[in-house]
Formats: structure tokens, sequence, C-alpha cells
């Protein structure tokens, strides 16, 4: 019996699972949401607009230290800007004044622009045109990724003769001020105060803007914005914006079917197809400003070689990439988008001519391609519509001309370590990308890629496209901008090609039938300011 | 008679010493598989192809600036030291700071070069804390859902071996396990929510996205279950102590419930065990397709974005998860069965 008196003290197996399994029985339960027994999880009235992202963002929240297309989106909710381009193909030239009331060319280095009075960033802060000058200064910095024309700080002056006004002169540069035009529309305007803190400050933890949605935290792969009430359009009808990160499309497509989302972005033509089928859908189809293109690594052989170069852009049948591209893309034949200003449907654009392509392979030295090493063609898949399969019949038709190609298909993380040009040329020798930019400037594209003081992906160090760059910067006019784009820039480009581009991106959204009042723009930005749901 | 009081009080007496020297012996062996698979995880990563500070530092970096940070992260230096500065760590319990990802838990992909933010990097340990509670949340439910599906099929199938609730038990077992859960898992979220708007299907935002995850699993669980329940049951009910019931005057409820299934848990436990474990594995999937925020979509994202410290740390903790179920699992099957010793 004494024993059996001691076994009750003492912990045996059982008794050390059955505290075991008491023990995760109320760690479980305390992580169980009574809610969830009590009310529906559609049960909801005012909500937030929920946007699904194919893109992730960066973790660093200074909007001139990034090229991320999700974030520029994210942006686009928060942060006010002088003017937006809409850049509709019925409207190809309207400029809607946002924080800028005018924009007067006093003569062709001076600019004036008179700001809109009683704005207020979200920390409180009034407007003013000091905030203007800061902005534009700050974009210039030479570390800065997003703002890389018409040139850096010390090439132009803005002062602020009152709270209201602003004045650029860009008699330093000796390029006309014009160019501030259609920057206006796409740098979002930063709080003086925040940049005095420099990139170390308050900058890269948080956004503040001026626009219709408040920044209100990241929280996981969800970034959440809440309605501004102080909004100078008035406030917005949706209590907020939710703009979240879903990396797979078909997940992306689930939520907007069943209503978890409210718009979704780049949806693949078979999408397209599927959507259009369903009532609570609705599809936004927009041409884009972004082009899609092969960029070429000038700056190593043997794509250091225009001839070469244009050879490759001979062998590739485009229309074979139009057809796999269906809605999601628009024929085009310059290095801009249709709706850039400057663009024309260029004379000289190559086209595919396999018999001029062995024409040029001969004259570079690589008759029928022999000669040439192995080239390496990387491209991704995850973010861009079709970017596998036109890269398989790019890779055919350039063997067929007896380029060497290998195709190299890489996630998005991978392929963006491998996007840009390094010293010595980036890696492989193509590399499949797009470019686009919340504005009709055209040297957003043109400058940032194929000036040699940026030369982002190819890497080209062309002292004839630098002059011809510089040109039509310099140009006194708009029109006469234009012409030089036109006859001088745009036509070189087509005869070195240190890029090809293929197509023209065509932008798809779905949307629930019930979101009504949500303009998008042609780089994927949205204005919910009039948006409402149901 | 007597002998077996006599035998029992043996058993009892030893049980702390017992449970003491199985929890070291079992503990120190895991803490080496733990350690063994940090060695190669660890390795691995280092020999495959991209560089994670390019991702890091971002595209537009310059090459000596990608060496500056490279270098002072001591990624240059042997594999070997390397590994000993980690392990150092995690025996203190650092299992570092995630590469990119910043504190609050964001997938995010490169930056300027010039990026300040790394101060603000998020802490590997916190990442995995914040999101294996909710893997931990849908791999329960799955198993849940799994059992009860599973335990009458499988129990009915053993009872009746031949017959067609066994035939019954094979069928739909092959059913669930021929259905690829990435292809079940969209087919149910546009059933039950799409079309039927019963359920939510993506992210979380409550104890409700969890169900459908868990179903999709709990499919793919089921079969396993079904089929050891089946010939366990089976074979169980064919012992010469089933007939001798029957004898002493026991119903047949009382046979299977108090005799024929306690005697067929043990088989079934090790394989909960080992499928629990896969579960950790197997939400990878899962929760990529219903964006379900866990320790699977954490994972797959640090694998895209060559998160280093990441994938390190989810390996060091799946595996020791791996390690610590299975113990918990073993003494689980003493306690039913006490014959059986490890």
């Amino acid at each position: 019996m004494r024993s059996t008196n001691m076994e009750k003290d003492k912990m045996d197996r059982r008794k050390f699972l059955g505290y075991g399994v008491a023990a995760g029985a109320t760690f479980g339960a305390a992580r169980i949401n009574p809610d969830f027994f009590f009310s529906s999880a559609y049960a909801q009235d005012a909500r937030p607009l929920m946007c699904l992202s194919a893109e992730n963002i960066t973790g660093n929240w200074d909007p001139m230290a990034h090229t991320t297309l999700s974030q520029f989106n994210i942006e686009g909710f928060v942060m006010g800007f002088l003017t937006r381009h809409p850049m509709m193909p019925e409207k190809p030239d309207e400029v809607v004044y946002e924080l800028a009331t005018s924009i007067e060319q006093i003569d062709a280095t001076h600019l004036e622009i008179k700001l809109r009075e009683g704005v207020t960033f979200h920390d409180g802060e009034p407007f003013t045109a000091k905030d203007v000058k800061a902005t534009f200064e700050y974009g210039a910095q030479p570390e800065r990724s997003r703002q890389v024309y018409p040139g850096m700080a010390d090439s132009f002056e803005v002062t602020t003769p009152d709270d209201y006004t602003v004045l650029i002169d860009t008699t330093k540069g000796g390029y006309g001020a014009g160019m501030f035009i259609f920057l206006a529309s796409y740098l979002p305007i930063m709080s003086a105060k925040d940049i005095e803190g420099g990139p170390n400050g308050p900058l890269s933890q948080r956004l503040n803007g001026t626009g219709p949605f408040r920044f209100v935290e990241q929280r996981g792969n969800d970034t959440v914005m809440e309605a501004f009430e102080g909004y100078y359009r008035g406030a917005p009808s949706v209590p907020g914006v939710t703009y979240a990160f879903v990396g797979d499309a078909t997940t992306r497509m689930l939520s907007l079917l069943n209503g978890q989302a409210d718009v979704i972005e780049r949806l693949e033509p078979e999408q397209v197809e599927t959507l259009e089928k369903e009532p609570d859908i609705k599809l936004n189809r927009a041409v884009s400003v972004e082009n899609k293109y092969l960029w070429f690594r000038c700056s190593k052989p043997p794509f250091d070689n225009p001839l070469l170069r244009k050879a490759a852009c001979h062998a590739i049948d485009r229309d074979l990439i139009n057809q796999i591209m269906g809605t999601a893309g628009e024929p085009s034949s310059n290095f801009v988008s249709p709706i850039k200003f400057g663009y024309i449907d260029l004379e000289n654009y190559p086209e595919y001519d396999p018999e001029e392509c062995q024409r040029l392979l001969a004259e570079a030295g690589y008759p029928k391609g022999e000669g040439l090493p192995e080239l390496e063609y990387i491209t991704s898949v995850g973010f861009y519509p079709k970017t596998k399969e036109y890269g398989e019949v790019i890779t055919a038709l350039l063997q067929e001309q007896g380029f060497p190609v290998k195709l190299n298909v890489m996630e998005v993380a991978a392929w963006n370590e491998r996007l840009y040009d390094r010293p010595g040329g980036g890696p492989g020798h193509m590399i499949d990308c797009g470019w686009t930019s919340a504005s009709p400037e055209p040297d957003l594209v043109l400058r940032t890629h194929f000036h040699s003081s940026s030369k982002r992906i190819c890497g080209i160090v062309d002292p004839e496209i630098d002059a011809a760059l510089d040109a039509e910067r310099d140009a006194p006019s708009l029109e006469a901008r234009k012409e030089s784009l036109q006859t001088n820039l745009m036509p070189l480009l087509a005869e070195k090609v240190p890029a090809y581009s293929l197509f023209t991106s065509v932008l798809m959204h779905g949307l629930r039938a019930d979101v009504e009042g949500l303009f998008i723009y042609p780089d994927g930005t949205m204005d919910a300011a009039s948006t409402t749901i149901g | 008679m007597a002998f077996v009081p006599v035998a029992l009080l043996q058993t009892y007496s030893e049980v702390p010493m017992f449970v003491v020297r199985f929890l070291v012996r079992r503990l120190l062996q895991g803490a080496l598989i733990v350690f063994l698979v940090s060695a190669l995880i660890f390795t691995l990563l280092r020999v495959v192809p991209g560089d994670p500070v390019r991702l890091m530092a971002g595209g537009m970096a310059p090459e000596a600036l990608i060496e500056k940070i490279a270098l002072e992260m001591g990624l240059r230096d042997p594999i070997y030291q390397q590994f000993g500065r980690y392990i150092g760590g995690v025996a203190q319990g650092d299992l570092g700071q995630s590469f990119v990802r910043p504190a609050n838990g964001a997938a995010v992909g490169g930056a300027s070069f010039d990026d300040n933010t790394r101060a603000a990097r998020a802490e590997v340990w916190d990442l995995i804390a914040q999101t294996a509670p909710m893997t931990l949340q849908l791999a329960l439910l799955a198993m849940v859902f799994a059992l009860i599906v599973a335990i009458p099929i499988g129990v009915a199938g053993g009872l009746r071996p031949g017959k067609w609730p066994d035939r019954l038990a094979l069928y739909l077992s092959s059913v669930f396990i021929s259905l690829p859960n990435f292809w079940l898992g969209i087919v149910l979220a546009l059933l039950l929510s799409v079309k039927l708007n019963l359920l939510p299907a993506i992210g979380y935002n409550g104890f409700a996205y969890t169900i459908l995850p868990a179903l999709v699993l709990s499919v793919e669980i089921a079969p396993f279950i079904i089929r050891t329940l089946t010939v366990s049951v089976a074979n169980v009910m064919g012992q010469n102590f089933i007939d001798i019931a029957a004898v002493r005057g026991l119903t047949r409820n009382q046979i299977i419930f108090r005799h024929a299934l306690k005697n067929s848990a043990i088989p079934l436990l090790n394989l909960l065990g080992v499928q629990f474990s896969m579960l950790l594995g197997g939400v990878l999937v899962i929760e990529f397709i219903f964006d379900y925020p866990g320790l699977g979509r954490l994972t797959i994202n640090a694998v895209m974005q060559r998160d280093f410290p990441l994938i390190q740390g989810i390996a060091i903790v799946t595996a020791a998860a791996f390690v610590l179920i299975n113990i918990v699992v073993d003494l689980c099957a003493t306690a039913i069965d006490p014959r059986l010793d490890y």
C-alpha cells in the first residue's frame, strides 16, 4: 500500500501527457477568435478599398530611393503631385492641375509654377513653395535613383518669391526649363521638413504626402492607408485603401472573384477571358507608358558591336510576340510608349528580316553566327505576363539565324538581382525588362537608359547618343524638342539599338463591378479620391 | 494474479527516471540532428548561385559597395568560419537578422544601394515567432479535419475487411491521394468561397480564414490515416484477446472502443507524428495559394529573396519541431502501451 500511495504523488507518463495536452489545448484555445462563431466573415459595411499587387515593396519609403512599380502605386494614393497627365489616347495632351494651379514658361530657361493654397501634408504641415523647391533639389541629387533628368541639382536653380510661387531657372544647365513641365507629374511632392532629415530621416520610415489617403502602417505584406479628412478636394468616400502584395496570379484572381479584393493588377490574357464572363467583375484596359524591351549588354562583347545588335533585332518577328501577348500587348515601333511625348512610328525601326540579319552578321564578322560565344538571355516569370512564352520564341528565332542563345528563366528576385549594368557589363548578354513612368516625359526612359551618365541596364556609352540626348533636352521649346526627338535621337537609337523595344504593355486591371469612380493611370497608379464601393 | 500488481508497482516507481533518461537521450539526439541540418542548409545556401548582398544593396549598387558590405558582414570568409559564427549565435538564441525584410515583416525587394533602413531589419526569431503559430493553427485544424473524416471510414473498413466499407475506404483514399493540393485548393476556393460564398479564402483576417486551407491539407493527410486505421483495426480484430472478450461477455461496442481502437492507436499515433511534421513542410504550396501568412509563405519568399538567415532559421526551427514532435509521439505511445521501450 505504501508504494500505491507514492504512485499518486509521482508524475507518470500518463499524467505527463495529460498535463501536456491540457497546456496545448489552453494555448490553442487562446488563438481562436471567438468572433468567428458569432459574426460572418463577410459581414462588413464601410470598408477600405482592397487592392492586390503583383510586386513587393522595397522596405524603404523614400520616394526617391527606388524604381519599384508597386511602391509608385502606393505613393499614388498618398502623395500629391503638381499636375497629373491622364495620357488617354483620345486626349493625350490633357493636364490636370493638382498642387499646381498653373505652369507658365516665361522664356526658354525660366518657368513659373503657381501653387494651390490651403493644402496640408498628412502630418499637419502646410504645403508651400519650399516643399516644391526641396523636392526638386532632393530628387536631383546624384545618389537618388528616381529623378535622372534633366540634370543634377547643380544644373538648375529653384527660387520661391512667395509661399505659393516657384521659379525654375535652367540657365546653368543650358537646357530648356520646359523639361520641368513633365517632371511636375512624375515627382511626388515631399515635405521640406522630412527632406531636411535626409535619407536617414523620416523619409525612409513612412510616407507623408498631401494625397487623399494617409499612410498608417505596413502590416506584413499589407500597406494600410486611411482616408485623409483634410484632403483639399474633399475627404474620400472609402474609409481607406489596403494595398497588399500577393505573389500568385491565380490567388489574386480568386480574391477578386470572391469579393475579398476590389482591384487586382497585371491580369494574364487567359484571366481576362475568364473574368470577362463574370457579371460581378469589370475590366480596365489601358495602353500603358511601359514598353517591354530586350536589353543588350552593350558594355561587353559581343553586343558592344551595334551591327550584331541590329542583326539580332532583324532576327526577331515581333508579330509572333504580339500574338502571344494578345490583349496584354500593343504593337509599337519606338523606344517609348505611343502615349509618351514625341512618339512616332520610326521608319528605320528594325523589323523581321532574315536576309538583313545574315548580312549584318557577316559584316560584324560572324557569318551565320559562326564564332559567336554562347549567349545568355535572362528573363523572369511571375511579374510580367508571358515573358517565358515569348522568351522561348525569341530564343528560337535567334537560334534559327545562328545566334547560340540559351534562355535562362528566373524567378523575379533572382532576375532583379541580375538586372542592372555593372562594371564590365551586367550578367548575361541579353535581359528582358519593362520600363514605365507616370509622365509623358520620354527622357524618363531615353536618358535613363541610353545616356552614358545613367545607362541603367544596357550599359551603353556612346558619344553620339549622348549628344542627341543633350540636343533634344536643350531644345528651346516643346515643338523644337519634339522635332529633335523624332528626327535625330529616336532614328539614331533605331540604328544603334542598345535595346530592342518589343511592344507596349497594356495594363489590365480587374475590378469588382460595384467599385465606381476609380481612375487608373497608364502607369498603374490609381486615383481613388472619388471612389465608392457598392 | 498476485504477480501483476508487483510488476505494475515496479514499473510505476521507475517512471520519473525513465522519463528523464528518455528526454535527455532524445533531446541530445535531437540537438545533433538540428546541428547537422543547420550545417547542411548553411553550406548548400552558400554554394547555390545568387549573391544576397546584391539583393540587399539593390541592383544599381556599384560593385565596390557590394564587396564592402559583403566583407563587413563576413560573407566572403570561408564557409566554416561563417558557420562557426552563426552556430555560436544560435547557441545563444540569436538566429540573426533577415537580409531583406524590414521589422514590419513586409516582403520586400531591392531598394537603392544606399538604403539606410538596414538597421531596422527584422530579427529572424521575430519573423518565425509571428508566423509559426499561424502554421501550427493551420496544421492542427487540418489534423482535426483529417481525423474526423478518416476515423469513421478507417475503423469501419477495418471492422469489415474485404467488404464494402473496406473497399470504400480504399477507393476514397485513392481519390484523395490522387488530388494535387494546388488544384484542390483552387477548386475548393472557387466552389466554397467564390460560388457559395461560405468561407473566405485568401489571406488571414480571423479564424475563418484557416478553414479552407486546412480542408485542403486534410484531404492530403486523410488517406494515410484511413489506410493505417483500416489495416491496424483489421489486424487487432483478428487477435485472440478480441475473441476472448466476446466470451467474457463484452458487447461489440465495448470490444471495439475499449480494446480494438486502443490497440490500433499505436501505429496511428506514429503516423500522426510523422504526418504532423510533414505538414509543417507541406504547407508551402497551400500557404502560397491561399496567401496564408504562415511559415510556408515566409519560407517561399525567403527562398526567392535569397534571405539566407531566414531560410536557415526556418530550417532549424522546423528540424527542432520535427524532433520534439517525435519525442512527444514516442511518449504518447509508451503511455498507451507500457510494453514499448524507446
